[in-house]
């Protein structure tokens, strides 16, 4: 085993708890039972690294296994790390058509067509989603293992969602997803988070909408979950039931029911012209005031829906805060020139 | 027994007695209560009548609907005895509830319904899927009538299509044939999803070995027990408003095998026939597994 390799088996285990170790190796199946039982998990983790040294040598594997090995963790932990999303744009007359054989050999091509040395592991999971790691190197160097660029996409889908990618290798990476995607371009889709499932889900729309109708759907029994806590003892009556109820299916209405996708910030660049009438100073400026406003949480759907649910939001919800679900982007820029954001600014500041 | 029934006779007597006292002072109130039926009885005979009013517009609304499909000269309705203003308001209203009662059938028989939101600006259509007569998922989508038809909001996921087909069936005017493929594509997805499910359901010796989010394309692996090998097969589903596939192609070790006449036959029942139950046929035949 060369020097890469070790030191790639190092950090995974360093990296990855012991119970998920054991579980993850026996996912990789590269090593005999025997062998796996050879390595003590009770051990230190220093011991446990020469133990699976020690294995990995007997079996004479390569860089190339290991990096199957972290490759099957991250795809059962997925949820760590900076996730972004580009959205895909153009579509050709064959990109609804595209096969995952053809998508692989494809995104193989290209890209090495585009830069050297690079070492790619395209794998399929089960839930439909392609699993794309790359190891960049150059002319020079062989490819780098140790910062691997892992990518997600989901066929006939708009949607890819990148891990880890300098942005020496950005333009590059996005060339090669373009033309192996059928598709004429790509953009950034302004959504990025630790959790891929989340981010998944809410592009994907897996979760449960509210929308008005007039009759309830075939399946669905009657949702008693908002109405329920004021209306478990009969001779409590709850003040304003009315209006509380409304806000709760405004709220319901903007973010969703339910299990909301655990989003966890959002980001408003502002561009706008400082408004404030006791502050003459700052309001004689020109030029915009730049302020970045970040709003953070475990679950910041479900966060903004409480607020509305409960009136610390006012309602109808404001689009500033509902273009999070609509638009599904957790990243926005305010100027004054859109007419929503800032007729929505001097509502707030009143 | 004695002592039981004589306790009974007694209680039953001291009960006789409560009620002739209570009576005694009930006479009392005799007057309220009588006052309280009267209004009572006010209250329901007002609303007998303002029922029986509804039972006749009912019916004269009744009368007057073949005559809106037909439009039949106003001479015809001289029988009710209306005069022409509330003739009008009686052709609308009849028109009215004809369209509702459309609109609810069309809902009942599976289509989509529609109701109006923002005070009449915006209009939200839901979509429901079936697929052999199992009620599968609903899909709704909000759209805004002012200033020009848009679609703002939907749950649509995001392999169909939504904007190209918007685009292909102008919005503005083709709204109707824009809902009709949609709803095409979305129960032709649900079918072919159902399909696949049930494929794994019911044969787990049937190994799928590709399929995608759109239910497009579907491999699966058989296992053939008299040639003792595998045959590798392809459905392709490439009009996406269909439930069955377009193209079927089979690839096996044994070169000659897919050009058998048995497996010919099952090539093309796998065209004709949704795959779960080509399945069934093809495994009762003992060609597979």
């Amino acid at each position: 085993m060369d020097d890469s390799a070790k030191r790639l088996l190092q950090r995974l285990v360093r990296r990855i708890p012991t119970q998920m170790l054991r579980d993850t190796l026996d996912k990789w199946e590269r090593l005999t039972a025997k062998q796996r039982e050879f390595v003590d998990f009770t051990q230190s983790k220093w011991t446990i690294t020469q133990e699976l040294l020690a294995v990995c040598e007997e079996r004479e594997l390569s860089v190339k296994h290991i990096a199957e090995l972290e490759m099957i963790y991250v795809i059962g932990n997925p949820n760590q790390g900076m996730w972004h999303t580009f959205q895909l744009v153009d579509a050709e007359d064959d990109a609804h058509s595209l096969e995952l054989v053809q998508f692989k050999e494809q995104f193989k091509s290209h890209l090495s067509e585009l830069k050297r040395n690079v070492a790619v592991k395209i794998k399929k999971h089960t839930d439909e989603a392609v699993w794309i790691r790359i190891a960049w190197g150059d002319t020079f160097s062989r490819p780098n293992h140790l910062k691997a660029t892992y990518v997600v996409h989901y066929l006939q889908t708009p949607f890819v969602f990148v891990s880890g990618l300098l942005s020496k290798h950005k333009p590059l990476l996005l060339q090669a997803l373009t033309l192996s995607t059928r598709h004429q371009g790509i953009k950034d889709a302004n959504l990025s988070g630790q959790k891929l499932t989340a981010i998944r889900d809410l592009l994907m729309r897996q979760y449960q909408h509210v929308f008005p109708t007039k009759y309830p759907s075939p399946l669905a029994e009657r949702n008693r979950s908002v109405s329920s806590f004021v209306h478990l003892d009969p001779h409590i009556e709850n003040e304003q039931a009315e209006a509380s109820a409304n806000r709760h299916r405004m709220a319901g209405e903007a973010f969703g029911n339910g299990m909301l996708p655990a989003l966890q910030s959002a980001v408003y660049k502002l561009e706008t012209k400082f408004r404030d009438l006791t502050n003459e100073t700052m309001t004689e400026r020109d030029k915009p005031l730049r302020c970045v406003v970040k709003f953070s949480s475990p679950n910041i759907l479900e966060s903004l829906r409480h607020c509305a649910s409960t009136g610390i939001a006012s309602t109808p919800v404001t689009p500033l805060l509902s273009s999070i679900p609509l638009k599904g982007r957790n990243y926005f820029v305010i100027t004054d020139n859109a007419p929503s954001a800032s007729s929505q600014m001097c509502q707030t500041q009143d | 027994m004695e002592g039981v029934s004589t306790r009974g006779v007694l209680s039953h007597l001291s009960l006789l007695e409560d009620q002739a006292s209570s009576r005694g002072s009930r006479v009392l109130q005799q007057p309220c209560r009588v006052k309280e039926l009267k209004a009572k009885v006010e209250a329901l005979t007002s609303q007998r009548d303002q029922l029986k009013a509804e039972i006749q517009t009912h019916k004269n609304l009744q009368k007057l609907r073949p005559s809106v499909d037909k439009r039949r000269v106003a001479g015809e309705e001289e029988d009710m005895d209306v005069d022409s203003e509330s003739s009008e308001l009686l052709r609308l209203m009849a028109r009215h509830s004809e369209l509702s009662d459309l609109l609810h059938a069309h809902h009942l028989i599976g289509g989509y319904d529609v109701i109006k939101t923002r005070q009449g600006k915006g209009m939200c259509f839901s979509l429901a899927t079936a697929y052999e007569g199992i009620y599968l998922d609903t899909y709704n989508l909000e759209i805004d009538l002012k200033p020009k038809v848009r679609i703002t909001r939907h749950n649509i996921p995001p392999f169909i299509p939504l904007n190209n087909l918007a685009e292909q069936s102008d919005l503005q005017t083709g709204l109707r044939a824009f809902l009709d493929t949609v709803s095409q594509h979305l129960n032709a997805f649900a079918g072919r999803k159902q399909q696949l499910q049930l494929v794994k359901e019911q044969h787990k010796s049937v190994e799928v070995m590709e399929s995608n989010l759109l239910c497009s394309i579907l491999v699966l692996m058989f296992t053939v027990p008299k040639e003792k090998t595998h045959m590798l097969c392809t459905l392709e589903y490439t009009n996406h408003t269909r439930c069955l596939p377009t193209r079927v192609h089979l690839e096996s070790e044994d070169k000659r095998l897919p050009d058998a006449p048995q497996w010919k036959k099952n090539c093309s029942l796998l065209t004709e026939v949704p795959v779960h139950r080509a399945l069934t046929a093809i495994r009762k035949s003992r060609d597979i597994v």
